[in-house]
């Protein structure tokens, strides 16, 4: 009894692994058609899973909204993802996987550090336009990266649309950076002291914090003797910029408290609770609830989904819009779906409507869209409610 | 006891390999390894390479954690080391692969040396700990030096063997494989050498170890010196495999990745290391292959993927509950049971 118990669960772990082994093999076969196919590294687990579970929906909403329309040209577009748990090796593995089974054209990244690792792969394979997560300013260089782009400004450009937000509500102002210890949090930090003083304002103090460190009351001490108008976070989720606007409110400080893009999530910022009414930073895309203006394609996505969603899951969305009309030009233009002809195709957008979530035309001219605005947190309406027009640089 | 394995001497006696049978397999799993580049697909390959990777690190830290039991928590740090050497070499001298290689497990065996100097005064989990200052210390010299490229890290050129470039999971198979084989034969081998039994002896009982003439601090800074070396030359391959070497690349994580590797494989044993990292490697990519088989797994994919990571959780704990002595000690049971198979089982 016991034996042929045993025996039985032999056989099915070598189903299992025989299975394992022909599962490539079997995709291999699905992936002889015409769908033009979208991969991603996507991290659905992990530390970074709270964006990338908004993210995969954001495309996945997208390509579906698309192929309901006939797709491009004709074309479905298939979305293959992978989840990564936000592991670089774990990524390039993905990546691997899914262009051994697909002939991919597009494909979206999950990190700085996996964008710049696949780079010298996508220069050779040659056919892949890439995107992603990261807005590493590092990669904003199409000569370097010639086959990515970012959805989005990049960390400079970010810092570059508060400095002028500050620069006109109040010139000559104080400014305080506080960023991580990490390539995330140090990015921006050098250009945009440089960039300050351009502006006429005052960078006082310049506070690098360990990453992953909350005790931050001797930071807070140095912070309140420099006494900035304005504190610019850089390079954190959500802690420890909590524990400094409630230590250094406690210790009377005026200042204002900004943060990036992935701080501004409106989930994130709610939990700051009372310390985070008046926070402000950067968005590149208007909010899920934002009703200021027309934006027929926020609308499509509050109908298809009536519970909020997340700033990733709109910069996801957006990346398989643009993506998606990179290959609709290309195929327009009769030509071959590469990573030289998609980004051409992509840096021909110009005063490109977003169907509103991005509150002006875009036109990308290299491998990012310096655009945003200043959004500032009203607690009491539980809600991120415009602080700014739109800033283009 | 097996059959037909009379040993006569003790040079017969010490062989690493000593039946027939274990010959014709070795013979089949060299003409296996050299078949599977033209059969296996890019992502195979390079699941290979990084899996090869992965046993030289996890081999260099068996030797100190399960041959010599000393615990460490350094060898990404160390890897770091070999990386960023490597990577400096190959982009500011343009010096040949196999010299680079070879002075980023140098450098990283230099490294070991200074981080093994507590090890005499400490031992187990006090040691570990001490080791781990070892990862802080690196990434702060990797992210504050202009010399490795800041936090931004460095972009590591493709090396160049006999004028062909290695830039494709293809190519590099040929030169990553065949080094990891090396440093597992120079790990098999240390351990019929004196220097060898010296750790095993310092593992069982470092005081007994003492008295019977070992010198303690020699050896055990020489255990470190050869783990971290290993770990060095992987992660040079890493830095030619990966082609980016930044800060966080080498993350306490990976360390403990290693660890985890090793006592899932099975201490004190080469085949330990190799099923080990095999197995934390494999297996999270296997379980993605066999949910793809479930069907809507694309649109499931949010769904299955934490269950997937707990799936692996529970596989690890799992082994160590029922097989506290590792994979390796499966291995050796299957083996056991074939060598008098069909007579008896």
């Amino acid at each position: 009894m016991q034996n042929s118990r045993i025996s039985q669960n032999r056989r099915s772990l070598l189903l299992a692994a025989g299975a394992s082994l022909a599962a490539p093999l079997a995709a291999h076969a699905q992936a002889g058609g015409e769908d033009i196919v979208l991969g991603g590294s996507i991290p659905m687990t992990g530390v970074f899973a709270f964006a990338g579970v908004g993210i995969n929906a954001g495309i996945s909403d997208y390509v579906k909204i698309l192929n309901d329309g006939g797709g491009i040209k004709g074309r479905k577009v298939r979305y293959v993802p992978e989840d990564t748990g936000y592991k670089v090796d774990v990524s390039v593995a993905a990546y691997k996987k899914i262009t051994s089974q697909n002939k991919v054209s597009l494909y979206y990244g999950d990190s700085t550090a996996f964008s710049k690792t696949i780079n010298p792969e996508l220069d050779r394979n040659g056919n892949i336009l890439m995107a992603g997560a990261s807005f590493a300013t590092e990669l904003n260089d199409p000569k370097k990266y010639p086959n990515q782009f970012l959805v989005g400004p990049d960390y400079t450009e970010m810092f570059g649309i508060l400095l002028r937000h500050i620069a006109k509500e109040k010139p000559g102002a104080k400014v305080a950076f506080v960023y991580s210890d990490s390539e995330f949090g140090r990015d921006p930090i050098e250009s945009s002291e440089a960039l300050a003083k351009k502006l006429g304002l005052n960078v006082v103090i310049k506070i690098m914090t360990p990453p992953g460190g909350v005790d931050v009351s001797t930071e807070v001490i140095k912070l309140r003797r420099a006494a900035p108008d304005y504190t610019i976070f850089h390079g954190y989720i959500l802690a420890p910029i909590p524990e400094f606007i409630t230590q250094g409110k406690q210790q009377g400080m005026t200042s204002k408290w900004m943060g990036t893009f992935w701080t501004m999530d409106s989930s994130t910022v709610m939990k700051m609770g009372e310390a985070g009414d008046g926070f402000m930073g950067v968005m590149p895309y208007r909010y899920y609830y934002d009703t200021s203006a027309k934006a027929p394609m926020l609308d499509k996505i509050r109908q298809m989904r009536p519970e909020y969603q997340s700033t990733a899951y709109i910069q996801g969305f957006l990346a398989a819009m643009l993506f998606t009309e990179a290959a609709k030009r290309t195929l327009d233009a009769k030509k071959e779906l590469n990573g030289k002809n998609l980004k051409a195709a992509l840096n021909s957008i110009k005063d490109f409507d977003t169907g509103g979530l991005i509150g002006v035309p875009i036109t990308i001219k290299g491998n990012s869209i310096p655009v945003g605005r200043v959004y500032k947190a009203d607690m009491k309406a539980q809600k991120m409610v415009p602080a700014s027009d739109w800033i283009a640089l | 006891m097996r059959i037909g394995t009379l040993k006569e001497s003790y040079i017969a006696d010490a062989a690493l390999f000593d039946s027939r049978t274990q010959k014709v397999w070795l013979a089949v799993a060299a003409a296996l390894l050299v078949l599977f580049p033209f059969i296996a697909s890019d992502y195979w390959l390079y699941l290979a390479c990084l899996v090869c990777i992965n046993v030289a690190s996890a081999t260099g830290l068996n030797i100190l954690t399960g041959y010599t039991g000393l615990v460490s928590l350094g060898q990404a740090a160390f890897m770091g080391l070999g990386a960023y050497t490597v990577a400096i070499m190959q982009l500011r001298l343009g010096t040949p692969f196999l010299l680079n290689i070879l002075a980023g497990g140098f450098v990283a065996m230099l490294g070991g040396l200074i981080v093994g100097i507590p090890s005499l005064r400490v031992k187990g989990l006090y040691l570990a700990i001490a080791t781990i200052a070892a990862s802080f210390i690196t990434h702060f010299i990797f992210a504050n030096t202009s010399f490795t490229g800041g936090t931004g890290g460095l972009t590591v050129p493709p090396a160049s063997v006999f004028g062909v470039l290695l830039d494709t999971s293809f190519r590099l198979y040929w030169v990553i494989v065949p080094v990891t084989v090396l440093m597992l034969l120079g790990a098999a081998n240390l351990f019929r050498t004196r220097v060898g039994r010296a750790f095993i002896a310092i593992r069982d009982r470092d005081i007994s170890a003492e008295v019977l003439g070992i010198p303690l601090l020699r050896y055990k800074l020489l255990s470190f010196g050869l783990s971290s070396f290993y770990a060095g030359v992987a992660g040079g391959l890493w830095a030619y495999f990966f082609r980016v070497v930044t800060p966080e690349s080498f993350p306490l994580l990976m360390s403990i990745f290693f660890l985890a590797a090793i006592i899932v494989g099975g201490m004190g044993t080469i085949l330990g290391g190799i099923l080990g990292a095999v197995f934390m490697t494999m297996v999270p990519e296997l379980l993605k292959l066999v949910f793809d088989l479930l069907p809507n797994s694309t649109e499931l994919t949010v769904f299955l993927s934490p269950v997937r990571t707990i799936i692996f959780g529970l596989l690890i704990i799992g082994f160590l509950v029922f097989e506290p002595h590792g994979l390796a000690e499966m291995w050796r049971r299957i083996r056991r049971f074939f060598h008098l198979w069909p007579f008896r089982n």
